[in-house]
């Protein structure tokens, strides 16, 4: 502490520490919360169709068409530690050739001080719903649920799904004219 | 001549030290307390930082108020030969003697 140089060393060094503690109080002070919330979720058409998927194999396989409807508040998860949330709607349903599929057919980034009161009515999907084979016709059991992730300023960047579920089926016969 | 002086005595050195970690300590935990109820970190470190350029100011200059305990240095002893008295050298030997006690 003998020179200007060494005190304003000691000076950045010690406000960096200390910096480095309140951060990670910001972190204690959030990780316990439970960010789970109820999402209300509806389909609204549902067809399948079986077209050449040339983004893979140029083979036929199943493409589901949804649309949908969301309602949900998520003002409660905003904190000091959260700056945005990722969310993102996936379909879950099981073929003969897969145990468990999941497929991401919608997804949207809310910034903290944005409205986060969710109110959609008749969505499109934002990607394709391609199942892998043909085991969406006539797939009896096909849930959509909600998800999403917190990015915070400090810590764990956990993944969340909301409660509510919506169990669909798709139709027995393939829509045969353009949507 | 400007005689400017830019040391700080021993007891500055550790008052320096002593008040730039309460500040900074201090305005780290308003800061934390203050974003918590506006749930905002951001101004937790803008508090910090407030803190940070107070503590600079106050502790990194060598201000005078940190050199109001200067050393007593015992009076320098002659060597040269041709002014030798000897009596100034007896004469720090007693100061020294006296400011160890």
């Amino acid at each position: 502490m003998h020179t200007v140089l060494t005190r304003g060393n000691a000076t950045v060094a010690y406000t960096l520490s200390v910096l480095a503690c309140l951060t990670f109080s910001c972190f204690l002070s959030t990780v316990f919360l439970d960010y789970r919330t109820d999402a209300n979720i509806n389909t609204v058409r549902v067809l399948v169709k079986n077209v050449p998927d040339y983004g893979a194999s140029r083979e036929k396989h199943d493409l589901g068409y949804i649309t949908f409807d969301l309602q949900t508040n998520l003002t409660g998860i905003f904190n000091w530690n959260v700056k945005q949330l990722f969310l993102y709607l996936t379909a879950e349903y099981q073929t003969p050739a897969n145990q468990l599929n999941q497929v991401v057919l919608w997804d949207k980034i809310i910034l903290r001080g944005e409205n986060a009161v969710l109110d959609f009515k008749n969505l499109n999907t934002k990607y394709y719903f391609w199942d892998d084979g043909n085991g969406l016709k006539d797939n009896r059991n096909v849930s959509l649920y909600l998800s999403w992730n917190i990015i915070p300023n400090a810590g764990l960047l956990p993944s969340v799904q909301a409660t509510g579920k919506h169990l669909f089926k798709f139709p027995a016969d393939y829509a045969t004219s353009s949507i | 001549m400007l005689d400017i002086q830019t040391h700080m005595d021993f007891v500055g050195q550790g008052k320096a030290e002593r008040w730039s970690r309460l500040i900074i300590t201090v305005f780290g935990v308003i800061g934390l307390i203050y974003g918590a109820i506006v749930q905002q970190f951001s101004q937790t470190v803008y508090i910090l930082g407030a803190g940070f350029l107070l503590s600079s100011l106050i502790t990194i200059p060598p201000w005078p108020l940190f050199r109001r305990n200067p050393l007593k240095w015992q009076k320098p002893i002659q060597t040269d030969g041709s002014s030798a008295k000897s009596s100034p050298s007896s004469e720090s030997g007693d100061e020294g003697k006296k400011k160890k006690k």
